[in-house]
């Protein structure tokens, strides 16, 4: 038998599972938009007036056009570009902050890690869209506020969780070997143990960035989120007075991108998981 | 098991509570308040709905005639219009005899009393009282000598004392007292046709204490003996009503609309009314569809089920002999410049944006082409409003947009800021913001929204903390003074001139015509001010909107009214026609 490396074995049995590969071309193809959208190149001109008001959907506008006569398609796909960028920074902001102070806290024990510990759940006390509204209303509205004010309230699971893997590592006897041949903490810690539970953070990314994206479309709902751009929070909000009227795809437009980039995310962070956690390895 | 028999009660009373049965035999009328109702003390009554609720139950001196317009005061617990002294400073108004309060626990032996002048003087001291922080103070507000300085001096006492003289209200006889106001003020009477100053009785306040606002004791044609904050509120005749009668004149063409049927009969006309608090507006349309209620007003999502496109009743309700009533509300919706802000001094810069702005384009899409577009401050249907009046700056006409905005100094909007307007955080008016956003970018100017709660739009308004906000403003009384006064310099911020305009010539021509009364020389100086404000854009003009009303065939007397407390005991039901047309329904 040929031995693969552990990520080379972990992505064979990712792929292999159609429902996760699936996910990931969703996840990809979301991205590409995302990225070709930022650049320029798709949906610029959303702002643009293509027709009259509230057209239904037809072979010119797929999705149909909103009460200025826009296009809901480009609109989606401006919403998927914000709401794919919200993931992105809100994962850059909470990740490092939930993996230095998870491993911190797991590391060195004592009252470093009773305080880490307190805040942390002090955090997760809080009911989270009490805590995003405030933030927002604090930093003044956009697409910043929401950025950190989602990155300042998701990063408590991970560090939960890298802190309990930190500990279980600390005593193996890998690190303890670290340690005899003259290993400083830094080099335990950011070296040999990290690397070990990087699956975590995999994984956890993956449900981060759904979590965020959900969150966005509330934020932007409530009118707190996003201003003077289509987002997919604020089209739901458009469509909530246009359903009396009988105009269904703006809602069905932002709904369905929504919901499929959710699945998406939800149904790849398992199949990480089951491919990477060496403890589900062969079920 | 307690649980079972809990689900099982709920279920009978949904069960049965839904199919209740219309009812043929009895004289009631059934209608819907869109919003909840606080409670019953007239001093708190600040919006139209809880208004209209203690409207059932509580007088004032003067009410607005049910039939004519404009509207015009009358007497009603009051038993003629005032006699004004020649300063206009000093009123001597005379109370009708016989009128009693509904019958009440508070009263010895339970029987109502007659209401005397002391009554009117102890519910006007009532609403200054420094104590009750009443909402509706505003009105009496700096107006009535030596009252301000009573509600001064008990602020900080133990307890207000309601027997101490005031000498701006006396006591001249049981049925006659006199108030005497600081500076002339004609449009002080409007003050007592509002709920703010219904006449409540000593007694009643002080049986009830902090309770007084759920157990109502007016002289009303109406009797409600506990509000139990339940979604229903049914009101039954006062027996013991004066002889009060349907008018028998109103305006030209009352009678050919039936109007003037009941002409001379004792009031109230039915026996009942139910009022059903429905806040959704679906629900309270699919109850009005099934004839549950008699009357809805119709707002945003509905006027597509309710009109053609042509603006006329769709044949399907024609059919079931529902009638349509489409008015002009005497309101008026506009963008307000911050004119401290040195950007907006610039008149030509104002006359553009006025210019860019697609006014049937808006009203298309979120008025269903049913406002009508304002050509300055004062709305149609008030004194001072001219038909021929049409605002050169209320149309749309971009090249001249951009010429003006080119002479501005700011060609193609280059040099200008972007400009943020506040608004409600609600998605109307956000659209409506991106809607005008969108008309701007045509010459250039760029806008964004700024979107607030509605207490954090009042305290950037009243900070001056703004660049531009929209706001609508309704009518407190039917004096074009309301709306100029939007405008007048000393009202600025904190006050109601949230723009902050000042205009010398404006203001002194407006200080001038306020103090007048009602007269043909006072209506041509409002119209003067109406035309120059408004050739003056202060503000970016906006609609005013439309009132409009479904009622069932069977509801009788019905017209529109925008101050409708008193309107209910003049309505009727034809008990015919119901059972006719409910096979329709």
């Amino acid at each position: 038998m040929k031995e693969n490396s552990l990520w080379k074995d972990a992505f064979k049995r990712l792929i292999k599972d159609k429902m996760a590969l699936a996910s990931l071309i969703v996840v990809i193809v979301y991205s590409l938009i995302a990225i070709l959208a930022s650049m320029g190149l798709i949906a610029s001109d959303w702002a643009k007036e293509v027709g009259a008001s509230n057209l239904p959907p037809s072979a010119e506008h797929w999705f149909g056009t909103d009460i200025f006569g826009r296009d809901v398609l480009a609109k989606v796909l401006h919403g998927t570009q914000i709401a794919m960028s919200v993931g992105l920074f809100t994962a850059l902001i909470a990740i490092p902050i939930g993996v230095i102070l998870g491993a911190v806290a797991g590391y060195f024990g004592g009252w470093v890690d009773d305080f880490i510990t307190w805040l942390y759940t002090t955090f997760s006390s809080i009911p989270n869209i009490m805590l995003l509204i405030s933030i927002t209303m604090i930093l003044g509205k956009g697409i910043f506020a929401v950025y950190i004010a989602l990155g300042a309230t998701s990063w408590v699971t991970l560090c939960r969780l890298i802190r309990g893997e930190v500990m279980k590592h600390k005593e193996r006897e890998y690190v303890q070997a670290a340690g005899a041949i003259g290993g400083g903490h830094f080099r335990k810690l950011f070296l040999h143990i990290l690397p070990n539970v990087t699956h975590i953070v995999i994984i956890n990314t993956s449900l981060q960035f759904q979590f965020a994206i959900k969150s966005e479309v509330i934020l932007s709902y409530l009118g707190l989120g996003v201003q003077g751009e289509p987002s997919w929070g604020t089209m739901i909000d458009d469509a909530k007075l246009e359903l009396a009227r009988g105009v269904w795809w703006q809602l069905a437009g932002a709904t369905m991108a929504m919901f499929l980039v959710v699945l998406a995310f939800n149904l790849l962070g398992d199949a990480l998981r089951d491919s990477l956690d060496p403890k589900l390895k062969g079920k | 098991m307690k649980g079972s028999v809990l689900i099982l009660g709920i279920l009978l009373t949904l069960v049965f509570g839904c199919s209740k049965q219309n009812n043929f035999t009895e004289r009631e009328i059934n209608l819907v308040s869109p919003e909840k109702i606080s409670g019953f003390d007239p001093i708190n009554a600040s919006d139209k709905y809880s208004g209209n609720e203690a409207g059932k139950v509580y007088e004032g001196l003067f009410e607005f005639h049910p039939l004519k317009r404009p509207y015009e005061l009358m007497p009603n617990l009051a038993a003629s219009m005032p006699e004004v002294s020649k300063d206009g400073l000093t009123y001597t108004f005379k109370i009708r005899k016989g009128v009693l309060f509904h019958d009440s626990p508070a009263f010895t032996g339970g029987i109502g009393r007659e209401m005397k002048a002391d009554d009117v003087l102890y519910s006007y001291k009532r609403l200054a009282d420094p104590k009750l922080s009443a909402k509706g103070w505003w009105v009496l507000d700096d107006r009535i000598v030596g009252l301000n300085e009573w509600r001064e001096k008990y602020s900080q006492a133990e307890a207000t004392d309601y027997n101490e003289a005031i000498e701006g209200l006396k006591k001249v006889d049981d049925y006659t007292f006199q108030m005497k106001l600081k500076k002339p003020y004609p449009q002080f009477l409007y003050a007592l046709a509002m709920p703010y100053t219904f006449i409540v009785a000593k007694e009643a306040v002080e049986h009830f204490g902090k309770e007084f606002l759920n157990y109502p004791v007016g002289t009303g044609p109406f009797v409600l003996p506990k509000f139990d904050q339940s979604s229903m509120i049914v009101y039954t005749r006062n027996t013991k009503f004066r002889e009060k009668f349907y008018p028998s004149e109103g305006e030209e063409g009352d009678d050919k609309l039936g109007l003037l049927a009941d002409a001379g009969k004792k009031i109230p006309l039915v026996d009942k009314i139910n009022v059903y608090i429905i806040v959704e507006s679906q629900p309270k349309w699919l109850s009005f569809m099934k004839a549950k209620n008699d009357m809805i007003e119709i707002k945003d999502v509905n006027i597509q089920q309710t009109l053609t496109p042509e603006n006329e009743l769709r044949p399907e309700h024609k059919e079931k002999g529902m009638r349509l009533f489409m008015l002009p509300m005497l309101d008026v919706a506009y963008f307000a410049f911050n004119h401290e802000n040195p950007i907006f001094k610039n008149v030509k810069l104002r006359q553009a944006m006025n210019l860019a702005y697609d006014r049937d384009g808006a009203n298309k899409l979120f008025h269903e082409n049913t406002a009508f577009i304002a050509q300055g401050p004062v709305p149609p249907g008030l004194a001072g409003h001219r038909k021929e009046f049409k605002n050169p700056y209320s149309k749309l006409d971009i090249e001249q947009a951009k010429k003006l905005l080119a002479e501005a100094g700011y060609p193609e909007g280059k040099g200008l800021p972007e400009i943020t307007i506040q608004t409600r955080n609600e998605t109307v008016a956000r659209q409506q913001i991106e809607f005008f956003a969108k008309c701007m970018d045509k010459i250039g100017i760029k806008i964004s929204v700024g979107m607030n709660t509605w207490p954090e739009l009042v305290n950037k308004v009243t900070k001056k903390q703004h660049q531009m906000y929209t706001m609508a403003w309704g009518a407190d009384y039917p004096d074009a003074e309301n709306f100029l006064g939007l405008l007048y310099c000393p009202n600025q911020s904190p006050g109601s001139n949230g723009a902050n305009y000042c205009n010398p010539e404006f203001d002194a021509l407006y200080s001038q015509a306020t103090i007048l009364q009602d007269s043909p020389e006072r209506t041509s100086m409002y119209e003067k001010l109406n035309e120059m404000v408004a050739l003056d854009v202060p503000w970016i003009f906006g609609f005013n909107r439309t009132d409009i009303y479904l009622t069932q065939a069977w509801l009788k007397n019905y017209k529109v009214m925008e101050f409708n407390h008193n309107q209910f005991q003049y309505l009727n039901v034809d008990l015919e026609v119901k059972k006719q047309l409910s096979k329709k329904f």
